[in-house]
C-alpha cells in the first residue's frame, strides 16, 4: 500500500515505520497481552497509580506514628519495615516505572511519530515483569517486611527478617523491567523517528526519555549485581559485605549508589522533558534555548555516573575523594541551573493559560528549585556531616521526589489525559487539586528542614519532645495532602464519566501527538509525516507534511509540497 | 537536493523483493543495536562485580590470598587456566570461521566450524569444573577468595553455557532454513554474543590468575 504522501522523502528508517499489523481483536490480546506502546502505557499507568495508592498509605501510617514523640501507633519494628517499604515502592514501583514506562510508552512512540516501539514484545515483558515484582515486593509484608530502608545498607540487612529476600528479588526483576525498557526505547527514538526528524527537531520530552535510557541500561546492571551478591550472602553465606568475614558494608554501599545516584535522575529527567512540553504550551511561546534544554539532559545524565559517592561522605571514605565527588555534584548544578532559567524565560512574557497543567509545572518550577537548592547543601562535605542521617535529608529528596518527580507527573497526567481518553477533565477541581497538594507538600516537608538542621534523625519511630510541634504540624499537612490525592483520583473517575469530549488537541499544543483523535487510533498514524522543524514555533504553521486529516485541529495543516524540503 | 518518492510497505501482493530487503535490513540494524545494548548492560554487571573483587582484595593488603585460619590460601593453578582459555579462545576462532562460511555459503564447513565451537565451549565448562573441583581456596562461601572467584567465574561459566544453547538453537535454526546467505542476524548476534564471552575471560583470567 502507498502510504507516503508524494513528494515527502522518505527517511532511513521509514520501510519499518510503513508497515503496518492488523489490530488484535480478543480482549486478552487488546487489553492483558498487548503489545501496543499506548496500551502497555495505560497498562504501567494503572498498576503504578495502586503502588502510589499503597505507598502513599504506607506515608501517612508513618506520618500518623509520629504525631506523637513516643510513637502515636507502631512499634519500632513494624515502623522500620513501614518505612521501608514506602521507599522502596515509591521509587522503583511507582516513580521509575511512571516517568518511563508510562508516560514513555504511551507519548514516546506517537511524539516521534512512530507506529510502536522497536521491540514489542520485549515491552510487553518489562511491563509484566513490572506488577509481578510488585506483589513479591508487598507480599514480603506477610513473611517480615524489609527493615532496614530503603537502601538495606548491610549489615543490618544481612541481619533482617526473610522479606528481606522477598525484596532482593522484586528489586532485582523491576531493575529487569528497566533495562529492558532502557534499550528498547534508545533504539526506537535513534533509529525511528519520523522522517525529517532530526535530533534537533524531536519534541523535549524525547530528549527526556532519549537521556534517560543510557542510566537505565547502565546503572540499573549494577544495581543488580549488588543485589544479587545480597541475596546470595543471605542464602548462602557467601561472603561479600559482612566485615565479619572479610566483606565490606561500604562495598554495598558504592554498588548501591552507583545505580541509585543514577536513578534519581531516571526519577527527574522524563519529568524535565514533560514541563518542556507544558510550559510552552500554556505560555503560547516558542521554548526558550531548545537545545540548552535538550543537550543539559544528556550532560545530566552523563554526570551523573561520577557523584555516586556524595552518599558516603560519613561511611569512612579517604578525605581525598570527598573534593572530586563534592565538586563534581555541584557542576550538576550548572546544567539544572540552565534548564530551569529556561523555563522561567519560556514563561516570561508569555500570555500565560493557567490551566492545571501549567499550574502544575510552575509550582514543579519552584518546589524542584528548592529541592535542588537543598542538594546543594547535602553536596558540600562539612554541611553533609551536620545534615546527614537527619530530617534534612528527608525533606531534601522529598523535595525533588515529590516536588520534581510526582508534581511533573501530575502536570503530565492533566496534560495528556485528554489524549489518552478523548475527555476532559473538570478543571476547577484540577486547580483546587493542585493547591490542596501544593499546600499540603510544603506544609508538610518545609518543617524538616528545621527538624532536620536541630538534630532530628530519620528513621526512628520516637524522637526528642522538642520536635513535637513541627512533627505534628507535618503530619496534619500530610492529611492535606492525602486529600488532594483523593481528589485527583475522584476527577480522573468523574472525566471518565461525565467528562466533555477532548476533541483531538484541546491545548492547541504543536508536537505530533496531538496531530491525530483522541484517543489515538491503534497505529497513530495512517500515514508517517515529515517534519521540518521543531515543535515550538508558536505561530507559525505547523512543522509538518502528509499529516492524517486530524477533525478540528486548531491549526491548519499544510497539505502543499512547497515548504523547505527536509534535509536528512 | 534530490526528492525520492520511494514507496514502501508490503501487502499481499509483495511477496519478497526489493521491499522487503529494505524491511529486513532496517529490522536487522534495529535489533543490532538493540543486541548491543544488552552486551553493553551486560558488562557492567561483570564490570561491577569486578569492582567488588578488586574492592576486597584491596581492603586487606598487603596479602592476597587471605590468610585464613592462620594459614596463606594457595594461588589457582594458573597452568591449567591458561590451557582452558586457549580451549576458549579457539572456539572464538572456530565461530568467527563458522559465520565466514555461512556468509560464503559453504554449509558442510560451517556446520564442522559451529560443532567445534560448541565442544570448545564445552570443553571449557568441563575444564572450569575441574578446576572448580580443585581449587583449593575454601569454597564458594568460606572466605572473599572463594567468593569473589567462584561469582565472578561462576557467572562467566553461565554465560558459556547459555552461549553454548544460543549456539546449538541456532544451528538447529540454520538446519531447518530459518537462515538465508543474506539474511542471518541470528547468526551474528550468536556471534558477538561468543566474542563477548571470550573477551569478558580475558579479563577475569588476568585478574585471578596473573594479577
Amino acid at each position: 500500500m502507498a502510504t507516503v504522501a508524494p513528494g515527502v522523502p522518505t527517511g532511513p528508517y521509514h520501510a519499518v515505520l510503513d508497515h503496518i499489523h492488523p489490530e488484535p481483536t480478543s480482549f486478552i490480546r487488546k487489553y492483558i497481552f498487548s503489545i501496543d506502546a499506548k496500551v502497555i502505557g495505560m497498562q504501567y499507568f494503572i498498576t503504578g497509580a495502586i503502588f502510589f495508592v499503597i505507598a502513599g498509605l504506607l506515608a501517612e501510617i508513618i506520618r500518623t506514628q509520629l504525631l506523637s514523640p513516643h510513637g502515636a501507633i507502631l512499634s519500632a519494628a513494624t515502623y522500620n519495615s513501614v518505612y521501608s517499604m514506602h521507599g522502596s515502592a515509591m521509587v522503583w514501583f511507582v516513580v521509575i516505572p511512571l516517568l518511563t514506562g508510562a508516560f514513555g510508552n504511551f507519548v514516546m512512540p506517537m511524539q516521534i511519530g512512530a507506529r510502536d516501539v522497536a521491540f514489542p514484545w520485549l515491552n510487553l515483558v518489562a511491563f509484566w515483569l513490572f506488577p509481578v515484582a510488585g506483589v513479591i515486593l508487598f507480599s514480603s509484608f506477610l513473611v517480615g517486611a524489609p527493615d532496614a530502608g530503603w537502601t538495606e545498607y548491610p549489615p543490618i540487612s544481612l541481619q533482617g527478617p526473610l522479606g528481606t529476600n522477598l525484596w532482593c528479588i522484586a528489586v532485582f526483576l523491576i531493575g529487569i523491567s528497566s533495562t529492558m525498557t532502557g534499550i528498547n526505547f534508545m533504539v526506537t527514538i535513534y533509529k525511528m523517528r519520523a522522517p525529517g526528524m532530526t535530533f534537533t527537531r524531536m519534541p523535549l520530552f524525547v530528549w527526556g526519555q532519549f537521556a534517560t535510557t543510557p542510566l537505565l541500561f547502565i546503572a540499573t546492571t549494577a544495581l543488580g549485581a549488588a543485589l544479587a551478591a545480597l541475596f546470595i550472602e543471605r542464602v548462602f553465606g557467601v561472603p561479600f559485605y559482612d566485615p565479619k568475614r572479610g566483606g565490606s558494608p561500604v562495598l554495598w554501599q558504592h554498588m548501591f549508589w552507583f545505580y541509585s545516584h543514577p536513578a534519581v535522575y531516571i526519577m527527574i529527567i522524563p519529568g524535565f522533558g514533560i514541563i518542556s512540553e507544558v510550559l510552552p504550551t500554556f505560555a503560547r511561546k516558542p521554548i526558550f534555548g531548545y537545545k540548552m534544554i535538550a543537550f543539559s539532559s544528556v550532560a545530566i545524565s552523563l554526570l551523573s555516573f561520577s557523584v555516586w559517592a556524595h552518599h558516603m561522605f560519613t561511611s569512612g571514605m579517604v578525605p581525598w575523594l570527598q573534593l572530586p565527588f563534592m565538586i563534581i555534584t555541584m557542576v550538576i548544578a550548572i546544567p539544572t541551573g540552565v534548564k530551569i532559567f529556561s523555563w522561567m524565560a519560556t514563561l516570561w512574557g508569555g500570555s500565560i493559560n493557567w490551566k492545571t497543567p501549567a499550574l502544575y509545572a510552575t509550582g514543579f518550577l519552584i518546589t524542584f528549585t528548592y529541592g535542588g537548592l537543598t542538594g546543594f547543601f547535602l553536596a558540600a562535605v562539612p554541611a553533609d556531616y551536620h545534615e546527614h542521617g537527619t530530617y534534612f535529608v528527608v525533606a531534601h529528596f522529598h523535595y525533588v521526589l515529590y516536588g520534581g518527580s510526582i508534581m511533573s507527573m501530575f502536570a503530565g497526567i492533566y496534560y495528556w489525559w485528554p489524549k489518552m481518553t478523548g475527555r476532559m477533565y473538570n478543571e476547577k477541581l484540577g486547580q483546587l487539586q493542585f493547591w490542596l497538594t501544593f499546600i499540603g507538600f510544603n506544609a508538610t516537608f518545609t518543617p524538616m528542614h528545621w527538624l532536620g538542621l536541630l538534630g532530628m534523625p530519620r528513621r526512628v519511630a520516637t524522637y526528642d519532645p522538642q520536635f513535637q510541634f513541627w512533627n505534628q504540624f507535618a503530619s496534619i499537612s500530610s492529611y492535606v495532602m492525602a486529600l488532594g490525592t483523593v481528589l485527583f483520583f475522584y476527577i480522573l473517575f468523574d472525566s471518565l464519566r461525565n467528562g466533555k469530549k477532548a476533541g483531538p488537541n484541546p491545548w492547541g499544543a504543536r508536537t505530533l501527538e496531538w496531530m491525530v483523535s483522541s484517543p489515538p487510533p491503534y497505529y497513530n498514524f495512517k500515514k508517517i509525516p515529515a517534519v521540518l522543524a521543531a515543535p515550538y514555533d508558536f505561530g507559525n504553521p505547523l512543522p509538518y507534511l502528509g499529516l492524517d486529516a486530524a477533525p478540528g485541529a486548531t491549526e491548519a495543516t499544510p497539505t502543499s509540497a512547497s515548504h523547505p524540503v527536509p534535509t536528512y | 537536493m534530490a526528492v525520492s518518492v520511494a514507496v514502501h510497505g508490503h501487502g499481499p501482493d509483495d511477496h519478497g523483493g526489493h521491499d522487503d530487503d529494505i524491511i529486513y535490513q532496517e529490522t536487522r540494524d534495529m535489533r543490532l543495536m538493540g543486541f548491543v545494548l544488552f552486551l553493553v548492560s551486560d558488562v557492567v554487571l561483570f564490570s561491577s562485580y569486578i569492582f567488588a573483587y578488586i574492592y576486597l582484595r584491596n581492603s586487606i593488603q598487603p596479602t592476597w590470598p587471605p590468610i585464613v585460619d592462620g594459614h596463606q590460601l594457595p594461588r589457582l593453578d594458573t597452568a591449567f587456566a591458561a590451557f582452558n582459555s586457549v580451549v576458549l579462545f579457539g572456539s572464538g576462532v572456530t565461530m568467527h570461521f563458522a559465520l565466514e562460511s555461512w556468509k560464503h555459503a559453504n554449509k558442510p564447513r560451517f556446520n564442522t566450524f559451529m560443532w567445534l565451537t560448541i565442544f570448545l565451549g564445552l570443553g571449557f565448562l568441563g575444564g572450569q569444573g575441574y578446576e572448580y573441583a580443585h581449587a583449593q581456596i575454601g569454597g564458594w562461601s568460606g572466605n572473599i577468595f572463594g567468593a569473589s572467584f567462584f561469582t565472578l567465574t561462576g557467572m562467566h561459566g553461565i554465560h558459556v553455557f547459555l552461549g553454548v544453547c544460543f549456539l546449538f538453537a541456532l544451528w538447529i535454526q540454520t538446519q531447518r532454513g530459518v537462515y538465508t546467505e543474506h539474511r542471518f542476524f541470528g547468526l551474528t548476534a550468536g556471534t558477538l554474543y561468543w566474542h563477548f564471552v571470550d573477551v569478558i575471560w580475558v579479563v577475569l583470567f588476568f585478574l585471578f590468575y596473573l594479577w
